[in-house]
């Protein structure tokens, strides 16, 4: 898009007519309970009068025409001054779902990629007084926040010396003003979870209809924020895992009625708080993920014993392994060679872990747990040869003595003997595959702890803890997995965030 | 000096719209409201020269606003801004004691014209 102008009234169009169809939607839920109360049509007719007005202006004629003729149908039925039927709403609501997904779509086209981060924030109160500002302004002020992060350890490392001095006390000082700082950077950048949530039920139903389903979908707790980074990239992995549930989890009506399930199957969106993260569970009442058919197609292919019991973080584990897959035909939908290993790892990336508890018969749940603030994280400073790395502490379980005749050799795998557990090493050197300096006669390492498994990295040096604020990096095709973003040491020279979880 | 305006109208992005075609051409956007009841308010506070007012907006429509403005102020100049379709509804806008209207989609063209012969007549 080349016209600056158009580009603003774009992003004033996305952001409005999404709030609109969000309130439209839950005037029509009112509206369903209580057919026979007319008033739900006014409000219903003038969000659709306000989309016609800016669709015409920007000439989407296809979201003009549509909202068009579904204020002609509404302003009949509500001037017949009759009980509206059921079905006649039900139909309104496949209209409305459209409309988003036109609406969405005409913007998408235009901006060339979906931006859910615009928001008119039109509904805040009077008294409060809103100035937008561009997110990159809001990064180059986290960068800043970094680097004076980065200085203040140098200022405490120095007057650690003498802590009674007025520059060591200037020093605290200086912290706990820069800790309030960071705290209230990072507040600004909080969005709500709505701008995403609001998008998932038109997407759901319209899903569930194609593939000839019948669906409620409940969304809760849509008010609770996260960081607009993790908000920005985190649409796509759920509506991925809702197209699974939709597509794989639901069965279709007349299977749920013989099951005695009611017809139209359950999709649950809830959002909820937790400690320093929001948890959002994605639910749905369906058949569940058969546990016994992953085992034995993960024996087959020679991944999992024979007779291992497979509990449902396994199960995960399993499901989530690159191009591993129980879907024996692909279908339209969720075949896109898009699978749960990227979806896993998008939410890795995000600094988000995902879960899942699955009853066969019943449905499944996956689990997403966002972090909600950017990462200020304490981390591990390890090093192999010069290069440095930092790793988050919250996997690191304990640190190991190196003694080179505990490492023995089990099937093939260098293990080490904890407390008589052989756990497998892990090297830095091969993982980063660096050949430079000579391997020290002693090495630290160091348990790890993710999804339920142990493993023990081998480093060549430790040089104790950071507070290391992180920042996402763009990931170039074929970077590691266990490369998650970059931080700057204090001695200035700039380190690799290393995502332990997936290492294990 | 440049005539002040009031843009009236429950859409930002038309609101948007408006405040560009007329501060482009030399107006000045004093206020906006985005229903009908701050509508009136507005007007009241602000005393504008002009103001252009959408139709359908929530709590109070376009047309009760204007009838509620004029009834104070007789000599309010109101411009009435409708969707295709709404005839009717421009009739009774400017019964109630509108002066003008255009209509949406907007162009810029027509939308200067009728602030120009609403503010000269």
């Amino acid at each position: 898009m080349t016209d600056p102008r158009r580009a603003r009234y774009v992003a004033l169009f996305a952001a409005e007519s999404r709030s609109l169809l969000a309130s439209a939607r839950r005037t029509l839920a009112v509206w369903l309970d209580a057919p026979d109360d007319p008033a739900p049509a006014d409000e219903i007719f003038r969000v659709l009068h306000t989309i016609k007005g800016m669709a015409a202006s920007l000439e989407f004629d296809a979201i003009t025409n549509l909202s068009h003729d579904t204020e002609t149908d509404l302003v009949t039925v509500r001037d017949a001054k009759a009980p509206v039927e059921r079905s006649w709403l039900a139909t309104l609501e496949a209209t409305m779902d459209a409309l988003a997904l036109a609406c969405d779509a005409a913007v998408e086209a235009e901006q060339g990629e979906p931006s859910p981060g615009t928001d008119a924030r039109d509904e805040a109160p009077e008294s409060v007084r809103i100035v937008r500002v561009d997110l990159a302004r809001l990064d180059a002020l986290f960068d800043d926040l970094g680097g004076l992060v980065t200085a203040r350890q140098e200022l405490e490392r120095r007057a650690e010396a003498d802590s009674l001095s007025p520059v060591a006390r200037a020093a605290q000082a200086m912290g706990r003003r820069l800790n309030a700082v960071q705290d209230r950077i990072l507040d600004v950048r909080l969005a709500p979870l709505s701008e995403v949530f609001e998008r998932i039920p038109p997407v759901v139903r319209d899903l569930a209809r194609q593939l000839g389903k019948e669906t409620k979908v409940e969304v809760r707790g849509d008010d609770l924020e996260v960081d607009r980074a993790v908000l920005d990239q985190i649409a796509e992995p759920l509506i991925h895992l809702l197209r699974n549930a939709v597509d794989h989890g639901l069965e279709t009506p007349e299977v749920r009625r013989a099951l005695g399930k009611r017809a139209a199957g359950t999709i649950r969106v809830h959002a909820r708080r937790d400690r320093d993260a929001v948890v959002v569970e994605l639910s749905d009442d369906g058949r569940g993920i058969d546990r016994q058919a992953v085992a034995a197609r993960a024996v087959a292919q020679g991944i999992l014993e024979k007779d291992t019991d497979l509990d449902d973080d396994g199960l995960l584990a399993l499901l989530a392994r690159p191009g591993f897959s129980t879907a024996t035909a692909i279908s339209d939908v969720s075949g896109r060679g898009v699978g749960l290993d990227v979806v896993a790892s998008r939410l890795r990336d995000l600094g988000a872990a995902l879960g899942l508890t699955t009853v066969l018969g019943h449905g499944s749940t996956f689990v997403v747990r966002l972090p909600t603030r950017l990462g200020i994280v304490r981390a591990l400073i390890a090093s192999v040869g010069e290069e440095h790395y930092v790793m988050p502490l919250t996997h690191v379980a304990e640190f190991l003595p190196w003694e080179p005749d505990a490492v023995r050799d089990l099937d093939g795998r260098s293990v080490i003997d904890l407390r008589g557990e052989p756990i497998p090493i892990v090297d830095l050197r091969r993982l980063l595959l660096y050949r430079g300096a000579p391997v020290p006669s002693r090495r630290p390492a160091f348990v790890l702890e993710a999804n339920g498994q142990r493993v023990a990295l081998l480093a060549d040096a430790l040089h104790g803890q950071v507070d290391a604020v992180v920042q996402p990096m763009d990931r170039p095709r074929g970077m590691p997995r266990w490369i998650t973003g970059a931080t700057v040491l204090d001695n200035g020279r700039p380190a690799v965030m290393l995502d332990l979880a997936s290492v294990v | 000096m440049a005539h002040r305006v009031l843009i009236c109208d429950d859409a930002i992005f038309m609101r948007t719209m408006i405040a560009d075609i007329l501060t482009g051409a030399g107006y000045e956007v004093v206020g906006e409201a985005e229903s009908g009841l701050q509508a009136v308010e507005r007007y009241k506070a602000l005393l504008p020269d002009i103001v252009t007012m959408d139709i359908v907006m929530p709590d109070m429509g376009g047309i009760d606003a204007v009838k509620a403005i004029t009834s104070a102020h007789p000599d309010a100049k109101i411009l009435m801004c409708s969707a295709m379709g709404q005839q009717a509804l421009v009739v009774e806008a400017i019964q109630a004691g509108a002066k003008d209207f255009v209509v949406k989609p907007f162009q810029p063209a027509r939308v200067l014209e009728a602030v120009q012969r609403v503010l000269a007549g």
